[in-house]
């Protein structure tokens, strides 16, 4: 379980979180919904240890893990830009956490292209990021997230950058994904549609606090 | 990035800087306050001579300014607004002064106008002892800089702005001047700060083009230092000159600190030239810039065709295989300081708050007079003039900026996330660097190494003051043949000029290789 205990964030005399509480069960995908600026992603971030909490403590499993830095929780995070790694193929992209992992170059390539097959991406595994579509960039960046097998799975607002169509039959794709991976799953979006098609519970943050929506 | 690890990692260039630069200049402050009481810092206004070499140093690079100016502007509102075939090329080759070593350039006036000059001897003018050689000079480096400012610049312009004034009754003339030049100035008052600074702390150019009545005060402290031994005289002068060029440059702080980059408007597009008069537009340019720009390497190569014999013969003697020896290893070492202190000062500096202040600090070494410093060194470490570690840490400190603006500005460029995404992927800080940030600011880094190299490649100033006889240098050697009578001296110097020009251009296409042969750099935007 993934637990956020008494978290507070402060930025420019505003507070992003102010003592807030979550906890995420395993296997759960949980929505964090509300305006921009609120600080939907810094929470987000905290829960990945890019950033610090002023105040409060992360928990996974019962364990504190706080102060743990990003590479060692094991936590996959996706943005909206994709983050693709511009100067590596589609296959070493996908196989570049594999390859933190200490697996070897080859064993990492070989799991990295039967993921990308599970994701009817194969025939782009050795084209430039940058030549596929915003969808097929997508699908490789949750490819690259999921194969590491992650303990939760951190999505900042994963479609925004899709067209509407797009938007729709991929998170059905993905929420197919992650729940056949079982991996926990907090969604941030501002799209409260989106946001009831994938997630089990919903929340709103807005002035440092969430509200259950759902 | 820890904050700890920022402060760590600017320890060393700090060091570099502060030991290198700012020690040798406050010496040479504090000697030129302090000097004998008939040379004191304000009594020097007494000295006619001395104030018409300030004076004139300062106006030659006002006139630069201006003329950089009206040449340059309309240059770059033609290769910003016009496309034609090689406008590409021409962009690109707007570099190409910046890797021409000062002493080289010099040396392409003298091939065009000096008395045995390629246009002096069809027109039958004599420039020599006249302000404009210097000023030619001037213009075959700055003009570069103001026009790549002019189209960076234009670039900025929002074309929808140009429009909306349109609809609403301003004439073209009157669109340039309410909406697009109020975007491009401060763009130009940046290039035209660093102009004025580069003219007014010139060195090589004025010690050979000013002859002796154009001169400026750098050439002067070198000769009140190098031959008259008039320490106090010269340390008074370098004062002045500090406390003038600190002036600009914090003006120059200040317009930097002001532009900004905006990725969310819609640039004016590009057109084909249609009429008679866009084209005369576009060849009108592309002559501005064959004249100041091209004229004087055409004409070093023209004139070292023409050499005679024993002139080639000096190409390997035991002299100039030492010179290029000595120019290869001592700039090969400096350039490695150089990256290192580059990457340590532009990982430390960041993005965030006293980024602006670190940056700025960057730039230091490259407004610096090298004169000044030179003389500061010698000053501060008297029993270290005769090392060879010395001049080699000049070297480095003058061309790490070039290193540290190339990765600031890459750093400037490269989203987070994608560092933030391989950190929760496994990746250590540390291989987070090597995998993703390295790779990624490759391009950049190369670009600023090259830059770094051709300035150590043609460092001239330094060398001069703190070399000795077995350590000349391709410059100091070109220098030397030039002090020498006869026309195959001459001829010579045109050879190791155009020896040192293939070295710049040679180590430029291997550092900046990807970039020459089409291997273009990902695609970076900030989100």
């Amino acid at each position: 379980m993934l637990e956020l205990k008494s978290i507070s964030k402060r930025f420019e005399n505003r507070f992003l979180a102010d003592k807030l509480n979550l906890s995420v069960a395993r296997g759960e995908i949980v929505a964090l919904l509300g305006a921009s600026g609120a600080g939907k992603s810094t929470l987000l971030k905290i829960v990945a240890g890019l950033e610090q909490p002023d105040a409060g403590q992360v928990f996974f499993d019962q364990q504190d893990i706080t102060q743990l830095s990003p590479e060692k929780r094991h936590f996959a995070l996706l943005f909206q830009d994709f983050a693709l790694f511009p100067h590596l193929n589609v296959l070493d992209n996908v196989a570049f956490g594999l390859i933190e992992q200490k697996l070897s170059k080859k064993t990492a390539c070989e799991q990295a292209f039967a993921m990308l097959e599970r994701f009817n991406l194969a025939t782009h595994a050795y084209d430039k990021v940058t030549t596929l579509s915003g969808g097929e960039q997508q699908r490789v960046a949750l490819a690259r997230a999921l194969i590491t097998q992650p303990k939760a799975l951190l999505l900042d607002e994963p479609f925004s950058a899709l067209d509407a169509e797009l938007r729709q039959s991929l998170r059905d794709e993905f929420k197919q994904h992650i729940t056949n991976m079982g991996v926990t799953t907090i969604l941030v979006t501002h799209d409260e549609l989106e946001a009831r098609a994938m997630a089990h519970r919903g929340f709103r943050l807005a002035a440092g606090q969430l509200t259950p929506v759902w | 990035m820890k904050h700890s690890s920022r402060v760590a990692l600017l320890l060393l260039p700090s060091a570099a800087v502060v030991l290198m630069l700012l020690l040798p200049m406050l010496r040479l402050a504090a000697e030129g306050w302090g000097g004998t009481v008939d040379w004191a810092f304000i009594t020097i206004w007494q000295d006619d001579f001395l104030k018409w070499r300030l004076a004139w140093s300062f106006v030659q690079a006002i006139l630069t300014c201006f003329l950089a100016l009206v040449f340059g502007l309309p240059v770059a509102w033609v290769l910003a607004r016009f496309d034609f075939p090689g406008r590409q090329l021409v962009l690109r080759l707007l570099m190409l002064p910046f890797v021409v070593p000062t002493l080289v350039a010099a040396l392409g006036v003298l091939a065009i106008w000096g008395p045995q000059g390629v246009l002096s001897q069809a027109l039958g003018i004599d420039l020599q002892d006249t302000p404009w050689l210097l000023l030619y000079g001037n213009l075959f480096f700055n003009l570069c800089l103001v026009i790549r400012a002019g189209v960076d610049a234009l670039g900025q312009v929002n074309a929808h702005c140009v429009a909306a004034s349109r609809s609403l009754g301003a004439t073209p003339w009157r669109a340039f001047w309410r909406v697009e030049w109020p975007v491009i100035a401060p763009w130009l008052t940046s290039s035209l700060c660093l102009v004025f600074l580069y003219c007014f702390s010139g060195f090589g150019l004025a010690l050979v083009l000013g002859g002796q009545r154009y001169a400026t005060v750098e050439v002067e402290i070198y000769t009140l230092v190098a031959y008259e031994l008039k320490l106090a005289q010269a340390s008074s002068l370098a004062l002045w000159m500090l406390v003038l060029t600190g002036l600009v440059a914090l003006a120059y702080a200040y317009v930097e600190k002001r532009l900004s980059v905006s990725t969310r408007l819609q640039p004016v597009a590009l057109r084909q030239p249609k009429t008679a008069l866009n084209w005369l537009a576009v060849f009108g340019s592309m002559a501005v810039l064959f004249f100041f720009c091209a004229a004087p390497i055409l004409a070093i190569v023209w004139r070292a065709l023409l050499a005679d014999s024993q002139a080639w013969a000096a190409l390997l003697d035991a002299e100039t295989q030492l010179a290029l020896w000595n120019t290869l290893r001592f700039s090969a070492v400096a350039l490695l300081i150089a990256t290192v202190l580059g990457i340590a000062h532009a990982l430390g500096t960041g993005t965030g708050r006293g980024s602006v202040a670190w940056r700025a600090a960057a730039y230091l070494p490259l407004i610096a007079s090298p004169v000044t410093v030179a003389f500061g060194l010698l000053l501060l470490y008297p029993d270290w003039t005769a090392s060879l570690a010395l001049l080699i840490a000049a070297y480095a400190v003058l061309a790490y900026p070039f290193v540290t603006k190339a990765m600031t500005a890459g750093l400037g460029s490269l989203p987070d996330n994608l560092g933030q995404v391989a950190r929760t992927l496994g990746a250590s800080p540390l291989r987070t660097f090597s995998r993703v940030t390295l790779p990624l600011l490759s391009p950049a880094l190369r670009r600023g190494m090259a830059f770094a190299a051709a300035t150590a490649l043609g460092e001239f100033a330094v060398t001069l003051f703190l070399s000795r006889p077995e350590w000349t240098t391709l410059t100091t050697l070109i220098y030397q043949r030039l002090g020498k009578p006869g026309a195959v001296n001459v001829d010579t110097a045109m050879l190791l000029a155009c020896v040192l020009m293939l070295l710049s251009a040679l180590v430029f296409v291997v550092i900046d290789a990807p970039e020459w042969f089409g291997k273009t750099a990902p695609k970076l935007t900030k989100s």
